[in-house]
């Protein structure tokens, strides 16, 4: 970014509407969102079978929250997430199972090495545009898996790698279901703040203008590939984190488990989308919807007919394209103005 | 040399397969201008189709492709009209909801097939031409010349008929198109129709070569788009010359590297093609770029 960057004004974007609106600040509005999504883990707190879903809908709330800093706000669908997922998760297990390191050591490298890895293969895709640009990040998922696979020695290969239980504080292994669900809470809870941050940032303000119109930020003086490289690789750290606790959490990653584009890559965007692309508690919120709906699914249909509960999450992401477009945060917000305009009348 | 010969030869014939995959979806992505990522189950249903008609019926794919293909390029109408196209100008919730479609055929097939491999077998797929020490297996050379048929079928229609002129009149300005009284809607219909039952077509051809999953379409959508990458957006002869130079690096990158890689052998084609030319060896220029802003 250069001088003349730092001292043009901000681009004017009509200013987004962030899902819970209704009075106070950015701060407020935060913690009453957190203060909500932490709720369910205080009330099913001695259930394992709803922590196990808790814990995993923060996760996967915070995975999309990451996906939807570059998806979302900067308007880039990536469907590669899967890669900087795959590389938090791989650089903690070799480090712990192999080296005997704490995850809480491992985790930042592997996040920043996510995010370089991020901004190296970006920096030729992002010349691409809307659908061009999925793809080419499909293929980047796809080549990973193949080579994930292919380099056994280093990464177990089709056998994976598994973690030994040996529970405590520094191992990141913890005895009771209930403390990994607080971790997970930490990590949307964080992920959450950041998006928060940046929507009011000179960056998010950039990604914004980027994803309305890129020719017009451009010409407004903007960097655009340095905001979209920033935005990746942003998203991409915050992804190779939620890795690291994935791996932690299971205590054994392999191939499918990371790179399948239905339940990884796609799954962040179709979450995001769900609750409502480019809004803060968009993601989160399709995460709490979305998660426990598959589990119910998965356990009552996939020993009947295999493959349903994917064939209805499928038909729901068609429907959702189709009638959601703005999601859930989108279809609340419509129904409040809705509701405030019969009262104008009246 | 005569490996290397035999290596060609397998590289060729196993890009007619992707060339044959591709030419479908680059017809679609050039005109209709969406990219249809479900486009790889079209492909798998046809496959499906072929193997009950020969299975059931007792059809052999060569005739069973004439009920099977125009069935797949209805549903492909069924899916432009109800899906796409209340979705014009949205490309992001295109690949959304094409993406959908995908987990859903794929998933459909898989509850119905309770995924079990299925192959066609017997005499297809097994007879082959010798000539010296080259082998060629007469299917794959039959799915070579349907190939190299359909490319040139496409070019004639497209520059010869006027609903081919119309079709490339749409894909250049839609809104002129408009002007000059063609219905964009419904070649729109009409393009992703054709390009659906080339997929069903493919989908047959490849019943004797390929065992059939749910999950088949996944291993010809990656290709295909390094295809239609390589060869350029909306050309018909960029997806035949697309495929046969995919085919042929896969084919050496297998015989001298290492088959498992292929997968990331796509993808350095791919990557090569963006860096050095982003249209394609035969697109328009700037295609890439400019080919889905805003038209109405």
């Amino acid at each position: 970014m250069n001088k003349t960057d730092r001292q043009s004004p901000p681009p004017q974007v009509a200013p987004e509407v962030s899902g819970l609106q209704s009075g106070g600040t950015a701060l407020g509005r935060y913690l009453a969102l957190m203060a909500l999504a932490g709720a369910p883990l205080v009330f099913l707190a001695k259930d394992p079978y709803w922590l196990n879903i808790i814990a995993f809908t923060y996760l996967m709330g915070g995975l999309a929250a990451s996906w939807n800093i570059i998806g979302g706000f900067g308007g880039q669908f990536s469907l590669g997430h899967g890669v900087f997922f795959g590389i938090g998760a791989y650089v903690t297990a070799i480090a712990t199972s192999r080296y005997g390191l704490s995850p809480w050591l491992v985790m930042v490298p592997a996040a920043v090495l996510a995010a370089l890895v991020a901004m190296l293969i970006s920096w030729p895709t992002f010349r691409l545009r809307g659908p061009f640009f999925a793809i080419a990040t499909m293929a980047f998922n796809e080549v990973a898996f193949v080579l994930a696979n292919h380099f056994d020695s280093f990464t177990g290969g089709p056998r994976g790698i598994m973690i030994p239980f040996k529970a405590g504080f520094a191992n990141m292994i913890f005895r009771e279901r209930w403390q990994y669900a607080v971790l997970m809470f930490v990590f949307v809870a964080l992920v959450v703040g950041i998006t928060v941050w940046l929507r009011r940032s000179r960056l998010g303000y950039y990604l914004l203008a980027v994803r309305e119109d890129e020719d017009s930020a451009r010409a407004s003086g903007i960097n655009v590939l340095s905001v979209k490289l920033q935005g990746m690789a942003l998203s991409a750290f915050l992804t190779a984190i939620g890795g690291t606790l994935f791996t932690m959490y299971l205590r054994f990653i392999d191939p499918p488990t990371l790179f399948t584009l239905q339940d990884v890559g796609v799954k962040f965007a179709l979450l995001s989308l769900i609750g409502g692309v480019g809004t803060i508690a968009g993601p989160l919120l399709g995460a709490a919807l979305i998660v426990p709906f598959e589990n119910f699914l998965r356990a009552e249909l996939a020993d009947a007919l295999p493959g349903m509960n994917l064939a209805i999450l499928g038909l729901l992401m068609v429907l959702a394209a189709l009638f959601m477009k703005r999601g859930v945060v989108g279809a609340f917000e419509d129904l409040l103005r809705k509701i405030k305009g019969k009262k104008g009348g009246q | 040399m005569d490996q290397l010969l035999n290596v060609l030869v397998i590289g060729l014939l196993l890009g007619g397969v992707y060339g044959l995959v591709s030419v479908g979806l680059n017809l679609i992505f050039g005109t209709v201008r969406i990219v249809n990522f479900a486009q790889g189950e079209l492909v798998m249903f046809g496959m499906y189709g072929g193997y009950y008609a020969y299975n059931i019926l007792g059809l052999s794919p060569y005739l069973s492709v004439f009920i099977v293909a125009p069935a797949v390029g209805l549903l492909g109408v069924l899916i432009q009209r109800l899906v796409i196209q209340p979705l014009h100008n949205e490309s992001n919730m295109q690949i959304f909801a094409t993406f959908g479609l995908l987990m859903l055929f794929q998933n459909i097939m898989l509850a119905f097939t309770r995924g079990e491999a299925r192959s066609v077998g017997g005499d297809f797929g097994a007879q082959v031409i010798e000539m010296g020490d080259i082998k060629i297996g007469t299917v794959r050379l039959l799915t070579f010349v349907i190939t190299t048929a359909i490319t040139i079928g496409l070019h004639f229609w497209l520059t010869r008929t006027m609903v081919g002129k119309s079709v490339r009149a749409v894909t250049q300005d839609k809104r002129a198109a408009r002007t000059v009284g063609i219905n964009v809607e419904k070649t729109f219909l009409m393009t992703f129709g054709i390009g659906s039952a080339l997929a069903g077509l493919a989908g047959v051809m490849l019943t004797p070569i390929y065992s059939i999953t749910p999950g088949v379409g996944g291993n010809f959508i990656l290709a295909a788009f390094a295809v239609v990458v390589l060869g350029g957006l909306g050309s018909v002869w960029g997806a035949y010359l697309g495929g046969l130079i995919v085919g042929v690096v896969e084919a050496l990158a297998g015989y001298y590297i290492d088959p498992a890689l292929r997968h990331a052998i796509w993808f350095l084609i791919f990557l090569v093609v963006l860096i050095i030319r982003p249209a394609g060896l035969l697109g328009q220029v700037g295609a890439e770029e400019v080919g889905f802003r805003e038209q109405n």
